[in-house]
């Protein structure tokens, strides 16, 4: 007995000494997670999240001020200005911005150029949205997990920020063919084609010189230099079409058919095509959305939410089988169509009206044939609707169209200060005019009150005079 | 008839055992009453081995014990002796009849303690207070029975969840466990409740509504940092140190008792039947709107098949609830060994139709003493429970669209398809439809074991050892199934991704418990003993899950993954481990006064290697007056207690990094992604620390017929380990950071009295007391609030729960009316300013949010009376919980619907009581309905969609209540009838269950949660709803 006590004894002895040793208690390492993460899978993050943020301020706040989209409810805060902060939006592409900064953090140290070069691109995408969608943000203080409360840079200080993200990507593109290739697959937008990423800095370049228009910084051939440089066809649009589950714009189109309702097309938007703003029903129109019962294209006034029932389909929504609201519809980011009216607006700048006029029309039927509308119907629309000169008015009326839903159409209607055909105040406008800005979200205001700007909606961002 | 063990099975018991078999002492003895008579069945044990006795017809008794151990004399409605066992033969033992002088409980490490001793305040529960209860989840059991216990629960159903807090929240941390430690049988198991793969929106079990209550002897309270310095970090909210009832020596006995159970919904919201579906006052019977429509009469004149009186959904889908429980234990041995097992098997179908849960437990203790020195035992108990946990919160919210001119439990064709209230029926989900296709059950296998050694080479000296385990799995499928034919009519959670879909959750946890410690005891004179305690206790967690889903069913109803087109996993595994090193000094001296120092060293896994270890201290005195001064005749005790204790916490694993993770929604065809994980963590975390400071009084009057137990304690922790919210700028949406403290104190006060207490007839009264106050002291600079939770509500109204600097936990904002001349900055209402009403002539919605109430009740109480006369037995708990308010959203959904009753003035045209923004008196009259008032003018959607459902003012409801908890009749046949039969005891039980609630709240019985997580509490509304139940037990010994 005795001996079987001293044994256990000891046996108990020999397990509290080994347990006491320090490795029993290192076992904090999160077996889950990664400490340094694969640069490919960063990549497949940043690059399909890029599309889906442009997707998220569009649907958080700017398909509705440029009344792309109208909400089914009366009052709705997005559709009437009511302090429109979009915060899901600014979330998700700080989200993105903080991969990208590791991306390009650790492709540096790793030589992994290729993938440096792509980040940067795609970090200027994201910080333009930023920008151009709320001002002042932060950046430089920003990503590092090393300030609590990060402090605002200068929107205008910003915008030179994406330039050399820009200049700096395409630098960088001769040496990252020499290196290691992106794995098959993660680079949701050109699979590592750096030919075509070259081109998309180019244009994103010209988008954001374009954006200057209303500064006397704007330079239409700088922009016209970077045009040369760029797409030279639609199927080079930068566009993610592969999802998790399906296209979000999809997903609102589904979510509507079961009564979870969101995606319905505003009235300002459904007339611009229908024929009742200018005459000439546009062929796109079909390809986009649907008729209601009586066949007709209905949109909904903003602000004042449904007419019908809204389980009656009696208007006009994102439908799966509408071109842009597919289960694998291309969520664009810049487009080659985008970048012919930036070179008709630069070139109608530079008083070249036959680079202009060509360059119209080129948006006009990339936009039409990409959508699926044959060539003979292209001809007829252009042929009907417009003359020999484009004018200033004639290439925002068609960007507007042809940029369905991109975030991008919020820029323009700001440079164009809201000068559509017929486009007026929702019902119910919280605001005296249309906005100009969006608001910090809670988030900013109630971890980083300090820093944050005291703004209003109708403070304009400094490019918009 | 008495069953003996032949003595055969009795030696292969004990030969299985050990070879070992050293002289003994054997003590005899009687055990009286303080009335001479012979007590039957009084229990003795010899303290620290779990090992005993029972004193037979003639009140004797015979042990065999060492020299200088302990025997423990207990007998039910009399007090507790100890006696120590010296070089005498026999014992004789008075037992007082209601007395507790010397009464001894279990405390931390499950060390029995004579009460006196302690300086702080424990308290224990028996058996027959938990058994009378009725309760399935032994949590629940101790509703209103201990001060500074608050137990709250998801609502009545089947198996549901319920939430214990001892004296107030303690962390900041929305994510933090602020329930305390359970230990069985010195091991420390499992109390979560798991809401991965669905289970939170399910209201799944807490894990200690696995155990057997019948399996259970006593239960003891351990509420402040004093009585768990012992246990260390893992008790720092507290600990519920549970024992389980252990074989007796003498014979062998057998109990069967059986309960069936029924329930009912104790409470409905209370709804309009005026009028009926549509919308502006417009009849149609397709209309989503199921109470917008025209009065019934006027619906009836347009459509001949319009019902002539609409249903009360609520009253018409729940249905009553039935249970069964039936338990079997067997028990007996002799002086070295004894043995207890029981089986149990409970079948629970719930109100809300489908809800079910099922639990099977089988468990046996075991115990030998080997010797004088050496002895051992163990337990072991299997337990496999769950059940269909249905959605309480989408059947209620369907309940709410449904149109009351049709009846919802009409909802299934012969085909399958579901029967909806629009447009023929197929469309307009049927809630009972959802619940019948959409489920999710839940199926645990559970092991809970302890070995137990205990060796005492000098009589002053003895070592114990506990090993124990505590591992689960659980198997969790949740499912909805897919139309029966292409374009069914079907529920539409069961087709939000595609065709029906399948969720599988595969969980496992282990924790492995070691803990040895030595026992020195030694008297330094006449007057001064002197009690050392040392040990060192390992715990080993592991925690692994794998979550599967499945969308989109090739065969709509074949429930299987392989049957899905699109895959979805995750995984998760979880390790943390604890060692501590623990220390306990006590004195006493003249039997009177009492000092206690404990000291802890913990050192845990999940803090930075040169923070991992930390000690903290406590120190307690009690000091028992009788003897050292001369007390006024009345007082029969009194004892004054103070101590203190800091106790150090650690934190969750994994909390120390910066981490990637793979973002939902990867892989996407066959690319796997990787982002930054949101939380950073801090590599130079420290542990929490709370210091907790507790006085307290026991005063007994008239020979111990009056106690007053008073409490006051104030713990304060700092330095809290919480994820601050950052701005996501910063590259994560929070960091792990040491910031902030709160603090907690409060009164427990508890009134015992024996108003009767003669040979035939015992009245006993217990009132228990308690009141909590917290407040958010400091939270990390620059962050102006913590947010816990939200629920939604309509039109902006949704309610939040955050915490700010100098406010209690639990203040619930959300929108209200403006007042006039109230500013933004304001954090309250000024009931007493005008409300603001606008040009419109309706009142102004106030945006800016507004602490609307809080949930933590102001205090709460209860009051038990019991009677025995004879065999008869009669017991009644009230129980209160005052000053606490709840986010009522069901109440929100009935005013968007138009179902509340409040509704029916929706025909009139009133002026409402405020003043214009110009601060004259608003004169404007206003119709409160839909659509073109008689005024001619457009009113939309009308007043109570437009404005009351957007002040979250109107669902803070006060939350009060006032029940009868449980009353208990029992009837215990008198033996002179059982003689010529072979059973030894037949007693017959009668129990109720909230027979009477009273409460001002609107909805559902107010107790319930939405679930159990800190972020839950104060969120009410369609929650599963609270039940009024009755059982009947026939229990059987043998």
């Amino acid at each position: 007995m005795q001996r079987i006590i001293q044994t256990s004894l000891s046996v108990w002895l020999l397990l509290v000494l080994s347990a006491c040793g320090a490795d029993y208690l290192n076992i904090n390492e999160n077996p889950n997670v990664a400490t340094r993460p694969p640069l490919d899978g960063l990549m497949a993050t940043a690059s399909l999240e890029t599309a889906e943020n442009h997707q998220a301020v569009s649907v958080g706040s700017s398909a509705y001020f440029v009344q792309y989209l109208a909400s089914p409810n009366p009052g709705s805060s997005t559709d009437v200005y009511d302090q429109v902060s979009n915060g899901g939006a600014w979330n998700a592409i700080y989200a993105t911005m903080t991969d990208l900064y590791d991306l390009i953090r650790f492709g540096e140290e790793d030589g992994l150029t290729r993938h440096v070069a792509i980040a940067k691109v795609l970090m200027a995408v994201n910080l333009g949205l930023i920008v151009d969608n709320w001002g002042d943000a932060p950046y430089s203080d920003a990503f590092t997990g090393q300030q609590l409360r990060p402090a605002y840079d200068d929107a205008a200080s910003l915008y030179p920020t994406i330039f050399s993200l820009l200049d700096e990507a395409i630098a960088l593109m001769p040496a990252a063919a020499d290196a290691p290739a992106v794995g098959g697959g993660s680079d949701f937008i050109y699979d590592g084609d750096l030919d075509r990423w070259t081109k998309a800095a180019y244009s994103l370049r010209a988008r954001y010189l374009n954006h200057l228009s209303e500064t006397d910084q704007y330079d239409p051939a700088a922009v016209l230099a970077a045009v040369d440089n760029g797409f030279t066809a639609y199927a080079e649009d930068a566009a993610v079409t592969t999802f998790s589950t399906r296209n979000p714009w999809a997903q609102v189109a589904v979510n509507n058919a079961a009564l979870v309702l969101g995606g319905w097309l505003s009235e300002q938007f459904v007339d611009a095509l229908n024929g009742t703003t200018y005459g000439t029903f546009d062929p796109r129109l079909p390809l986009l959305t649907n008729d209601n019962e009586e066949g007709d294209y209905v949109g909904t006034p903003n602000g004042e939410g449904r007419a019908g029932t809204g389980t009656a389909t009696s208007e006009s929504y994102l439908v799966t089988d509408g071109y842009f609201s597919g289960e694998n519809s291309p969520l664009d980011i810049i487009t080659f169509a985008e970048l012919k009216f930036i070179e008709a607006e630069a070139a109608l700048a530079l008083n070249d009206q036959d680079r202009a006029d060509a360059a119209f029309a080129a948006g006009v039927t990339a936009s039409m044939e990409e959508i699926g509308v044959d060539g003979a119907e292209i001809a007829a629309y252009l042929a009907a609707e417009y003359g020999d000169a484009v004018s200033r008015d004639d290439i925002f009326r068609e960007k507007y169209v042809a940029l369905f839903l991109s975030p991008e159409t919020w820029v323009d209607a700001r440079r164009y200060d809201y000068a559509y055909a017929d486009f007026g105040l929702p019902a119910g406008a919280e605001l005296s005019t249309f906005p100009l800005r969006l608001m910090y979200p809670d988030t900013e205001t109630n971890r980083n009150g300090e820093n944050v700007p005291e703004v209003t909606m109708l403070d304009p961002l400094f490019w918009d005079n | 008839m008495k069953l003996k063990l032949s003595r055969g099975v009795l030696t292969l018991l004990a030969c299985c055992l050990s070879a070992a078999a050293w002289s003994q002492q054997t003590v005899t003895g009687t055990v009286t009453g303080d009335d001479g008579e012979a007590l039957i069945g009084v229990s003795i044990r010899i303290e620290g081995t779990g090992t005993g006795t029972v004193t037979d017809f003639d009140g004797t008794y015979e042990i065999t014990a060492q020299e200088g151990s302990t025997l423990i004399y207990s007998y039910t409605g009399y007090g507790t002796v100890s006696r120590e066992v010296g070089t005498q033969t026999v014992i004789d033992v008075v037992l007082e009849a209601g007395a507790q002088l010397d009464e001894v409980v279990v405390t931390a490490l499950g060390i029995s303690r004579e009460r006196k001793a302690l300086g702080y305040s424990v308290e224990e529960l028996e058996s027959d207070q938990i058994v009378r209860t009725e309760q399935n989840n032994v949590v629940n059991a101790l509703q209103g029975q201990v001060a500074g216990v608050q137990v709250t629960s998801a609502g009545g159903g089947p198996g549901q969840g319920a939430r214990i807090i001892i004296r107030g929240i303690n962390s900041l941390d929305p994510g933090a466990n602020n329930e305390p430690l359970f230990v069985i049988d010195g091991v420390p198991i499992s109390n979560e409740t798991l809401t991965v793969g669905g289970g939170g929106e399910r209201n799944v079990s807490n894990r200690v509504a696995d155990l057997n209550p019948q399996d259970i002897e006593s239960m003891s309270i351990l509420k402040g940092g004093p009585a768990t310095a012992l246990y260390g970090l893992r008790a720092a909210n507290g600990a519920v140190i549970i024992t389980t009832k252990q074989g007796a020596a003498g014979g062998l006995s057998v109990n069967f008792s059986t309960t069936y159970g029924t329930e009912e919904v104790n409470k409905f919201p209370e709804t309009q039947n005026v009028y009926t579906q549509g919308y502006e006052g417009v009849y149609d019977a397709n209309s989503f709107w199921p109470s917008w429509g025209p009065t019934v009469a006027e619906a009836r004149a347009q459509d001949p098949n319009h019902r002539a009186e609409i249903f009360n959904n609520y009253e018409n889908a729940f249905q009553q609830g039935n249970q069964w429980r039936h338990s079997l234990s067997v028990s007996g041995g002799n002086e070295k060994a004894t043995f207890r097992t029981s089986i149990s098997r409970l079948d629970h179908e719930g109100v809300l139709p489908f809800s079910t849960y099922e639990n099977t437990s089988f468990r046996i203790n075991a115990n030998y003493v080997a010797n004088e020195k050496f002895s051992f035992g163990g337990g072991m108990n299997y337990i496999r429970s769950g059940g269909n946990r249905v959605n309480a919160d989408r059947f209620s919210t369907r309940l709410t669209y449904w149109a009351p001119q049709y009846d919802v439990n009409d909802y299934i064709r012969e085909d399958g398809s579901m029967i909806g209230y629009r447009n023929g029926g197929t469309t307009g989900n049927n809630p009972i439809y959802g619940e019948a296709t959409n489920k999710f059950i839940d199926d645990v296998d559970r092991y809970i074991g302890n070995l137990r050694f205990s060796y005492s080479p000098l009589p002053s000296l003895t070592f114990n050892y506990t090993l124990g385990l505590d591992q689960y799995s659980d198997f969790r499928q949740n499912y909805g199934q897919g139309s029966v034919y292409p374009g069914a009519p079907n529920f539409e959670d069961n087709l939000s991704n595609g065709n029906g879909f399948v969720n599988e959750t595969r969980l496992r946890s282990r924790d492995l418990t070691s803990n040895i410690n030595g026992v020195f005891s030694q008297d330094l004179g006449p007057a001064l003993n002197v009690r050392f305690l040392a040990g060192f206790d390992v715990f080993d967690s592991s925690y692994d899950r794998i979550t599967t889903t499945g969308y989109d069913l090739d065969i709509y109803n074949l429930f299987s993954l392989n049957n899905a087109a699109d895959i979805r996993t995750s995984s998760y595994v979880q390790r943390r481990r604890l060692l501590g090193l623990y220390g306990d000094l006590s004195f006493s001296y003249l039997n009177s006064i009492y000092l206690t120092l404990t000291g802890r060293n913990d050192w845990s896994s999940t803090l930075p290697v040169e923070n991992r270890s930390f000690f903290y201290p406590s120190v307690s005195l009690g000091v028992v007056l009788d003897d050292l001064l001369e007390l006024p005749e009345i007082i029969s005790f009194a004892k004054l207690r103070a101590s203190y204790a800091g106790i150090g916490k650690d934190t969750d694993p994994y909390r120390t990094g910066v981490v990637y993770g793979n973002p939902a929604g990867f892989p996407i065809e066959g690319v796997t992604g990787w982002s930054r994980g949101s939380q950073q963590g801090a590599s130079d975390l420290k542990p929490e620390r709370t210091n907790t400071f507790e006085v307290g009084t026991n005063l007994r009057f008239l020979q111990n017929r009056l106690s007053v137990d008073f409490t006051y304690y104030d713990a304060k922790s700092i330095d809290q380990i919480i994820p601050v919210p950052t701005s996501l700028t910063t590259g994560f949406s929070s960091f792990i950071l040491n910031a902030g403290s709160m603090r907690n104190h409060g009164v427990e006060l508890m009134l015992k009295g024996s108003p009767i207490a003669t040979d035939d007839l015992l009245w006993d009264i217990t009132l228990n007391y308690t009141r909590n106050r917290n407040e958010v002291i400091e939270i990390y600079e620059g962050i102006e609030d913590i947010f816990i939770g939200s629920h939604f509500g309509y039109a902006g109204s949704s309610a939040s729960i955050r915490l700010i600097e100098g406010q209690p936990y639990g203040n619930i904002y959300g929108r209200s009316y403006a007042r006039y001349g109230a500013s933004d900055d304001d954090l309250f209402i000024d009931y007493s300013q005008p409300l603001l009403i606008g040009d419109d002539g309706f009142p102004v919605i106030e945006t800016t949010q507004k602490i609307l109430g809080n949930t933590q009740p102001d205090w709460f109480g209860s009051l038990i009376n019991s009677f025995t006369y004879k065999g008869l037995g009669l017991s009644f708990q009230f129980d209160t919980r005052q000053g606490v308010q709840k986010y009522n959203q069901m109440g929100n959904f009935l005013a968007a619907f138009g179902v509340a009753p409040y509704t029916l003035n929706r025909d009139e045209t009133i002026v409402f009581e405020g003043v214009t923004a110009d601060g004259e008196p608003n004169t404007k009259a206003v119709f409160l309905g839909q659509g073109t008032g008689p005024d001619g003018e457009s009113y939309g959607a009308g007043y109570y969609r437009n404005t009351y459902r957007g002040s979250t003012e109107n669902f803070v409801e006060d939350a009060d209540w006032f029940r009868l908890r449980n009353v208990s009749l029992s009837y215990s046949l008198p033996a002179s009838l059982l003689e010529r039969v072979f059973i030894d005891n037949a007693t017959l039980r009668i129990t109720g269950n909230n027979l009477y609630l009273k409460t001002p709240y609107s909805g559902f019985d107010p107790e319930g949660n939405r679930g159990n997580g800190n972020s839950d509490d104060g969120f009410g509304g369609f929650t599963y709803p609270g039940v009024r139940s009755v059982f009947f037990t026939l229990n059987l010994g043998f």
